[in-house]
């Protein structure tokens, strides 16, 4: 098959694929509804049902999938920059930043604050990301040559300081058992319209941006001096792509706490199936990551119904053994 | 907005009973109609209402309500650290009663969906158990009953504190909460209350903190005479007490040496309702047996 007709053949499929997944989240859930019902809501608009299709499910469903390909893009960005395959938003320690970021916010009352449009629980979630993400670059690249390992043991050893910040933090805080649940494994429970209106912006945004260095990101795995002698300005595209990536995952993380492995795993897929080139790779990966993470938060919500489990778990565990995988390949 | 207030106000002419009543955590709530499908989200909560005779009126409970038995018959909606927002939905719910410990996201993300909650706070004494009850009566409109029971329930203090005027001496306790671990109540908790009234001297009731973990130091130090352990059954009490027979370094403690290691029903002390005063009255029969004998 020629590469243009397998891209349309995937977009299609995962289209596809979506929307089943959306009408699945719509119909399944700790109250036993069928497609009748959800009919039914269609057509009298019955309150409860409402509440249950329109304000529960619905909105649960959009914000997985806003958060899925938010970090979905963001791991795929991450990769492209350290040219290697591991990276991450949780590998390289964004994620957990991020949380300590928004913890910290709490907990100095400003929780509900916001600043320039922005709320300021973001602000730090990416404030603090993008310092941890930039300590790690810096970290890993005093070495003369760029090594794999160097880059994933400062990743995790940053993630798992700012993981056990964070925990400092809610342990000081009485009563806050669920909430360190969902700071560290992350979840969707208290879903709300509001977190999709302010996540959907700033997806559209970095795709945008995404797409529109694509070619560059395409240079760049060419190495930065011969991407540079190409005419690619390397370093204000390197600075671009950091933020962007990092704004993506501190924007998930701050509405739905750290979920780990998606934006690890889903480029892979991507890539397995329609080749390297990242000017379809970051938009592809963003619509596969949002239905990957819609199907995750289906099955988070209904294998122990009318018990939710963190998101997070069922993420790892798909992601942790692709992980090991990965490293094994390597070898 | 205020306008739209003020005419549906004068629209709907209130009703004498009509008001604001403002929960533990300072959240209006406007009362309007004698509310008919109420959810528990906590096991004492649960007691209560069914402690009015408001039991054919609960519509949800959660996993843990299992007193009285009647409240095993209705449908669960989750825990108490975890209620399916969908399960409550689906219920259509007119009051929603929540009790601290219930996630306050969850609580929030309920009013967002126009469910009308009202959130009790743990309160820190026998007093303040009668001021939850009187609040879930004037929230659910059972005010009489409320006060009847408040009444009723006054009165079996009384009489344990009568019982326990002569004192001769305060034996001084060590309540174990969760079986293991040494936690137990300081300052400014319920079962530290609870111990005081029943004619104890709580070790821990000085420490400003409601739920602390003691040191095995500390433990040694303040020499209880009696240990108090609350847990769900006789078997996990038994286990409970024999890790401090067999912890050799407290072999000295008097309670450890007296074997005066006693069992405190968690399904009543832990549960802030109305059968708290069941608990009171079990402390005082530990701690002073002999009041109780004199009166038979």
């Amino acid at each position: 098959m020629k590469p243009g007709r397998k891209r349309v053949t995937f977009s299609i499929t995962l289209l596809l694929m979506l929307a089943a997944s959306l009408l699945l989240s719509l119909l399944i859930g700790a109250v036993r509804t069928s497609p009748t019902d959800l009919w039914d809501f269609l057509l009298h608009k019955d309150q409860t049902y409402r509440t249950i299709f329109f304000d529960l499910r619905l909105c649960r469903a959009l914000l997985a999938f806003l958060v899925g390909a938010s970090l979905s893009l963001s791991g795929a960005i991450l990769q492209g920059y350290f040219q290697n395959p591991m990276a991450d938003p949780f590998v390289v320690g964004v994620s957990s930043g991020a949380s300590f970021g928004a913890v910290l916010c709490i907990s100095l009352g400003l929780g509900a604050a916001s600043a320039f449009g922005f709320s300021l629980q973001s602000l730090f979630a990416f404030g603090v990301g993008f310092s941890l993400v930039s300590m790690v670059y810096l970290l890993s690249q005093t070495q003369a040559v760029f090594k794999v390992e160097t880059l994933l043991l400062t990743g995790i050893a940053a993630g798992a300081v700012a993981s056990s910040l964070t925990s400092f933090l809610l342990f000081l805080r009485s009563d806050s058992f669920e909430q360190a649940v969902f700071w560290l494994l992350g979840s969707f429970t208290l879903a709300d319209w509001r977190q999709v209106g302010m996540v959907a912006p700033y997806l559209a945004l970095c795709l945008l941006v995404a797409q529109w260095l694509a070619k560059d990101m395409n240079l760049l795995v060419l190495g930065d001096e011969m991407a540079q002698s190409l005419g690619s300005p390397v370093a204000r595209v390197r600075r671009i792509f950091l933020a962007v990536s990092t704004l993506l995952a501190a924007v998930s993380v701050s509405v739905s706490g750290v979920i780990g492995f998606v934006g690890l795993i889903v480029p892979h897929w991507v890539r397995m199936i329609i080749g390297p080139d990242h000017r379809y790779l970051f938009g592809l990966s963003a619509l596969t990551g949002g239905t990957f993470l819609v199907l995750c938060d289906l099955l988070a919500r209904t294998v122990l119904s009318p018990t939710e489990l963190p998101v997070g778990i069922i993420t790892a565990l798909f992601g942790a053994p692709f992980f090991i995988y990965l490293l094994h390949k390597r070898r | 907005m205020i306008h739209f207030l003020f005419f549906s106000l004068l629209a709907t002419s209130p009703s004498p009973q009509q008001g604001i009543v403002y929960d533990d955590f300072n959240t209006p709530f406007v009362l309007t109609e004698t509310p008919r499908r109420i959810i528990s989200l906590a096991p004492n909560i649960t007691e209560i209402l069914f402690a009015l005779e408001l039991g054919d009126r609960v519509v949800g409970v959660t996993r843990y309500c299992d007193y009285p038995a009647q409240a095993l018959e209705k449908k669960k909606i989750g825990g108490m650290v975890d209620p399916n927002l969908e399960m409550i939905q689906s219920l259509r719910p007119d009051l929603i009663v929540g009790f601290r410990g219930n996630p306050l996201g969850v609580l929030n993300k309920l009013r967002t969906l126009h469910c009308p909650v009202f959130v009790l706070n743990l309160g820190s004494s026998l007093d303040g158990l009668f001021q939850t009850i009187e609040k879930v009566g004037r929230v659910t409109r059972a005010e009489d009953p409320a006060k009847t029971l408040v009444t009723d329930l006054k009165e079996k203090h009384q009489a344990i504190r009568a019982a326990l005027r002569n004192v001769p001496k305060k034996p001084k306790v060590f309540l174990s909460v969760y079986g293991q671990g040494l936690w137990t109540c300081g300052e400014g908790s319920y079962l530290n209350d609870l111990l005081v009234q029943a004619g104890g001297v709580n070790i821990a009731g000085h420490i400003p903190r409601r739920w602390l973990q003691l040191n095995r130091e500390q433990l040694i130090h303040e020499n209880p005479d009696v240990v108090i352990i609350m847990a769900k059954d006789k078997e996990r009490f038994f286990q409970a007490g024999e890790s401090f027979r067999a912890d050799s370094r407290l072999k000295d403690v008097r309670a450890v040496k007296d074997n005066s290691i006693h069992w405190l029903d968690e399904n009543i002390a832990g549960r802030f309702g109305p059968r708290l005063i069941d608990a009171l009255a079990a402390v005082a029969r530990i701690l002073h047996p002999e009041m109780f004998e004199v009166r038979k």
